[in-house]
């Protein structure tokens, strides 16, 4: 067999040794980002390192969201892996550290530990060690079109309640307006609905009890009760026609070019919808608003808490050390701070928030910064195989092919299978 | 075959070759249009794919092509495919020919058997163990390179090309055999300078299956290749349909010149590409 | 000497049986063989396919697969297809094929326009049609709104999403089956048929008593692969729906691929491989059995 594999390696490499000779280190870079503009900056940040590093050369390779998901268990088993991981944390990235797939970092980040939000930073850390740098944190609520709202008569900032929520939805259809616009096509947006709901219904301490399998885990009271709520939304048809076919990229460009009321987004994708829109404009600034995700009647959560993510970049086992190098260097206050002025995100950096110039961003640094519970999102906290039954179930509710009791006990089964 | 069903009778007026020219042509715009929409649509601007659906562009914006051709990017793609596609074509022929000389020619203890063996290949489709399998090609170090897609490509197609190589083999007058092998020539010579150049029918025909399912393959590459520089074009373009995915325009242009290779060699080979995948098939 | 002769000729027999065939039984075990016998293996773990597989749990993966909605939705989908090859596609190739196997002008032409999708690869495929069918841009919508009528968004809807792809199966795959038959009908006896003709019986008897019946042969391989192939069918879906929404058009292949291999659950996946292998492997014996014993 050896000599197959040999064979096989040899004649590989011949081909693909076209261009490669130079003897220098080259840092390969995976990322999903969709945004050009944001891409612009990151490429540059790249070439300053380049610059001021003679010999490395860091190489960017792109893949779409979803397409990332589904290749990441394999990309992971290659020996020729990606150095820099794209990662939302949670209990995919255990599930990678189980594996041994990465590179224990806690020594190499040093000092700069002291400089980077203490919670962000958590989320990385596993048993102790670190295994990433978080870039940005995020806050998913509604985003929404001030014109549309004035159109049928909606004000935005008075909508606290889920009902308030629901009779905003009734009024912006009886006006002609698609009240929400969502990618349901990714799952994951859908998603966000059951979740928040979830995250209002029971708080800290339902999530909590449901991961130790107590009162009914997922299939317990306040799990299915946030499927009965999504239900009430799902039943007022609220979605642009053909939701179920929309990836999260094309939503956000509806969004943008200004054909539906909301959107329920992650805080930084207002600036996607920007890039995404036919105009590459999208909704400006000040005619966009922001509505923390609604409390439903008899909710336990605090209205405080957050549903958000934390995205930060991996180092792959046997990355060469200018990997890691290149991502503290990505994460210092200076690169930080360039994509916080132009509000790409909320930046990890300490203090580098106050960069952030858009009354949106801040507003969404305020709430994740006032959160005392800040829930990752399900699909990468609860491992990638229940996170995806969650996406699966939560866009059967959406189809209306699932009934929520189905839905929560497809979730639970699924984490009681833990495979 | 010929006149079955042209009427002899002389009817007044026969309605069935209406009937047949109408039924003809309603299939023939069911299988065109798409085509043609594809082709024309990326001449298109986006705009226009909604106002003038079925027209001509009314200006042709040959940038949406243009852009295509002069990217790296498309030319990779046909690069990688190329190469996965020739050298999987290549090694099936030599693998199988050598493998169905051996079945048609010599007799030995279990050649029964082995042939069975080897035809357990067509009962099931790869994805049916393509977990096992990329398991497989991780651990012998193959992931992310084109032998990690080519081997099991080329493992896959044995089965049916043995089948039809050593049907062929078979037919080829057996006196030739005796007759080189009485004069000394060895099995080994024979094959090379005898079976092989008298089976350039059946290679081409073996060939082209190999050829049209690896130029064609999806979920082998989507496995086993992680980094963009090795993807073979129908990865390219779904990342490319991901990035873009609502440009249409964009979209359009890059399927019709992703499928033109394909469309040429279909042209100028049309003999040898039905005939292969239908003979392919058939006897199977 | 004709010993000698005799030798040689073992000699050579050996060498050319070494040379000749390990090549080849070695990459089919290594790559055909010994995947399916690890399937099974496999499909005994709970496995995430780092290291060595340690969870062993028994037959609970086939119980898994069998107890989920989704699988019991890509099973319909799968026999939905076979349906659908069986009933408008095998009729359909067979009418264009009565049609196109005499010569006239623009015959052949059409048969390539016929066969060209066949040649297509899916992917290219399913991606012209999720053209046609957005609900946005594509032509589909085009046409409905040409009538005034709301766009449908066929790709989005549980209800329509197999509609969708079933009518791209038959646009890809009738024109292979359709020359399957011309290549029948070109090798028919004519003989038969014109003596038919003289004994005076109609084009239609000619054709339900006569032609028909020789045809059977290559209906019953017709069938097999329409079977065959949709049982492996992938590719096409993946462009078109990705097995969505709501795993409403899954086919059994897009199941395994979306449940087993990119969420890296290689028992989980490993068990559906088997149960995909049982029933092509069943299917290919009882039907061969059955219906093509003669061939």
């Amino acid at each position: 067999m050896g000599l197959l594999r040999k064979l096989a390696l040899a004649a590989a490499g011949l081909m693909l040794s076209a261009g490669a000779v130079a003897a220098q280190t080259t840092v390969k870079w995976l990322h999903i980002e969709q945004n050009p503009a944001q891409v612009k900056i990151w490429e540059e940040a790249a070439r300053r390192y380049e610059a001021k590093n003679p010999g490395v050369k860091v190489e960017m390779q792109f893949l779409e969201n979803e397409a990332y998901k589904a290749k990441l268990p394999t990309i992971l088993q290659s020996k020729d892996r990606p150095h820099i991981l794209y990662s939302w944390a949670g209990g995919v990235l255990k599930t990678q550290v189980e594996a041994g797939v990465l590179e224990d970092i806690t020594a190499g980040v040093g000092s700069l530990k002291d400089n980077i939000s203490a919670a962000a930073l958590e989320a990385f850390t596993v048993d102790g060690k670190i295994y990433g740098l978080p870039f940005n944190v995020s806050q998913v609520g509604f985003m929404y079109n001030k014109d549309l709202f004035a159109k049928a008569g909606v004000e935005g900032d008075k909508i606290k309640t889920w009902d308030q929520f629901l009779d905003a939805v009734k009024k912006l259809k009886a006006a002609g307006v698609t009240p929400i616009v969502v990618g349901g096509g990714d799952k994951w947006p859908l998603h966000f609905y059951w979740t928040h709901l979830a995250v209002r219904l029971g708080g800290k301490p339902a999530f909590e009890a449901a991961l130790k399998g107590q009162n009914g885990g997922f299939e317990g009271e306040t799990f299915i009760k946030s499927g009965e709520l999504m239900k009430q939304l799902v039943d007022l048809e609220p979605f642009q026609t053909g939701f179920l076919g929309f990836k999260n990229q094309q939503a956000l460009g509806f969004f943008g070019d200004g054909k539906a009321a909301m959107n329920l987004a992650i805080s930084h994708h207002s600036a996607t919808q920007r890039a995404l829109a036919a105009d590459k404009k999208g909704i400006p600034e000040d005619k966009l608003g922001w509505i923390d995700f609604p409390m439903p009647a008899g909710a336990k959560g605090q209205p405080t808490d957050t549903l958000g993510g934390v995205n930060g970049w991996l180092i792959t086992k046997g990355a060469p050390k200018e990997a890691l190098d290149f991502v503290k260097y990505f994460v210092s206050d200076e690169v930080q701070r360039e994509l916080a002025k132009q509000n790409f995100l909320i930046p990890t950096y300490k203090g580098a928030e106050a960069a952030l110039s858009a009354a949106f961003m801040q507003n969404v640094a305020r709430n994740i910064a006032a959160s005392k519970y800040h829930q990752n999102f399900y699909d990468q906290d609860l491992g990638p195989s229940v996170g995806r039954v969650v996406n699966d179930a939560t866009a059967e509710i959406a189809g209306g092919s699932m009934t929520p009791k189905q839905a929560a006990k497809a979730i639970q089964d699924a984490f009681k299978q833990g495979n | 075959m010929s006149d079955v069903l042209t009427a002899p009778h002389s009817r007044p007026i026969d309605l069935v070759p209406l009937y047949k020219a109408l039924f003809l042509m309603v299939v023939a715009a069911f299988v065109a249009v798409p085509l043609l929409a594809t082709v024309l649509g990326g001449f298109k601007t986006l705009g226009e794919l909604r106002t003038n659906p079925f027209g001509l562009p009314t200006t042709w914006e040959w940038e949406n092509y243009a852009g295509i051709l002069l990217s790296q990017r498309y030319w990779q793609l046909l690069w990688n495919s190329t190469v996965i596609s020739i050298l999987t074509v290549v090694l099936t022929l030599i693998v199988a020919s050598m493998a169905a000389f051996v079945f048609a020619h010599i007799k030995f203890y279990g050649s029964e058997m082995l042939l069975s063996y080897l035809t357990m290949g067509l009962l099931f489709p790869a994805a049916t163990a393509i977990l096992p399998l990329f398991i497989k090609v991780r651990d012998l170090g193959l992931l992310d390179s084109y032998f990690g897609v080519i081997l099991p490509q080329v493992a896959f197609s044995l089965a049916m090309s043995i089948l039809l190589l050593r049907r062929f083999f078979k037919d080829l007058p057996h006196e030739l055999l005796e007759a080189a092998l009485v004069d000394g020539c060895s099995y080994i010579d024979f094959f090379r300078y005898v079976t092989l150049p008298l089976s350039r029918p059946i290679l081409a025909t073996v060939g082209t299956i190999a050829f049209v399912h690896s130029w064609n393959s999806y979920l082998l590459p989507l496995v086993m290749l992680n980094s963009d520089a090795l993807y073979p074009w129908p990865l390219g373009i779904m990342v490319y349909q991901g990035e873009y995915s609502s440009e249409w325009h964009l979209i359009l242009a890059f399927i019709t010149l992703t499928i033109l290779p394909t469309v040429l060699i279909f042209i100028f080979a049309q003999k040898h590409i039905v005939a292969g995948l239908t003979a392919g098939a058939v006897k199977g | 000497m004709a010993m000698v002769r005799r030798r040689k000729a073992i000699d050579g027999r050996l060498s050319a049986l070494l040379l000749f065939l390990p090549p080849a039984l070695l990459l089919f075990t290594i790559f055909v063989v010994l995947p399916i016998v690890e399937a099974a293996w496999y499909s005994g773990f709970n496995w995430n396919g780092f290291g060595t597989p340690t969870k062993w749990i028994g037959l609970d993966n086939y119980w898994f697969v069998f107890d989920s909605r989704g699988f019991g939705t890509a099973f319909r989908n799968n026999l939905l297809i076979i349906a659908v090859s069986l009933v408008i596609q095998l009729p359909l190739a067979l009418s264009l094929a009565l049609i196109l196997a005499e010569r006239f002008r623009g015959s052949v032409a059409l048969r390539m326009l016929f066969f060209l999708p066949y040649v297509l690869a899916e992917i290219a495929t399913g991606l012209i049609f999720s053209f046609i069918y957005d609900g946005n841009y594509g032509l589909l919508a085009s046409i409905f709104r040409a009538f005034g009528a709301e766009a449908p968004h066929l790709l989005a809807s549980t209800q329509t999403s197999m509609l969708a792809i079933l009518i791209v199966v038959v646009w890809k795959y009738f024109g292979f089956h359709m020359m399957l038959f011309i290549a029948a009908l070109q090798g028919m006896d004519k003989n038969l048929v014109e003596a038919a003709r003289i004994d005076g019986a109609s084009r239609m008897q000619v054709l339900r008593h006569i032609v028909v019946p020789l045809l059977y042969p290559t209906i019953r391989l017709s069938i097999f692969f329409a079977v065959v192939g949709s049982l492996q069918l992938f590719d096409l879906v993946m462009p078109l729906t990705r097995g969505g929404p709501a795993d409403s058009s899954n086919t059994m292949v897009s199941f395994l691929y979306n449940n087993g291999v990119s969420r890296m659950r290689v028992g989980y996946g490993s068990a559906i491989g088997v149960i995909l292998f049982v029933i092509c492997v069943t299917f290919a014996f009882t039907y061969k059995r059955w219906f093509m014993r003669d061939e």
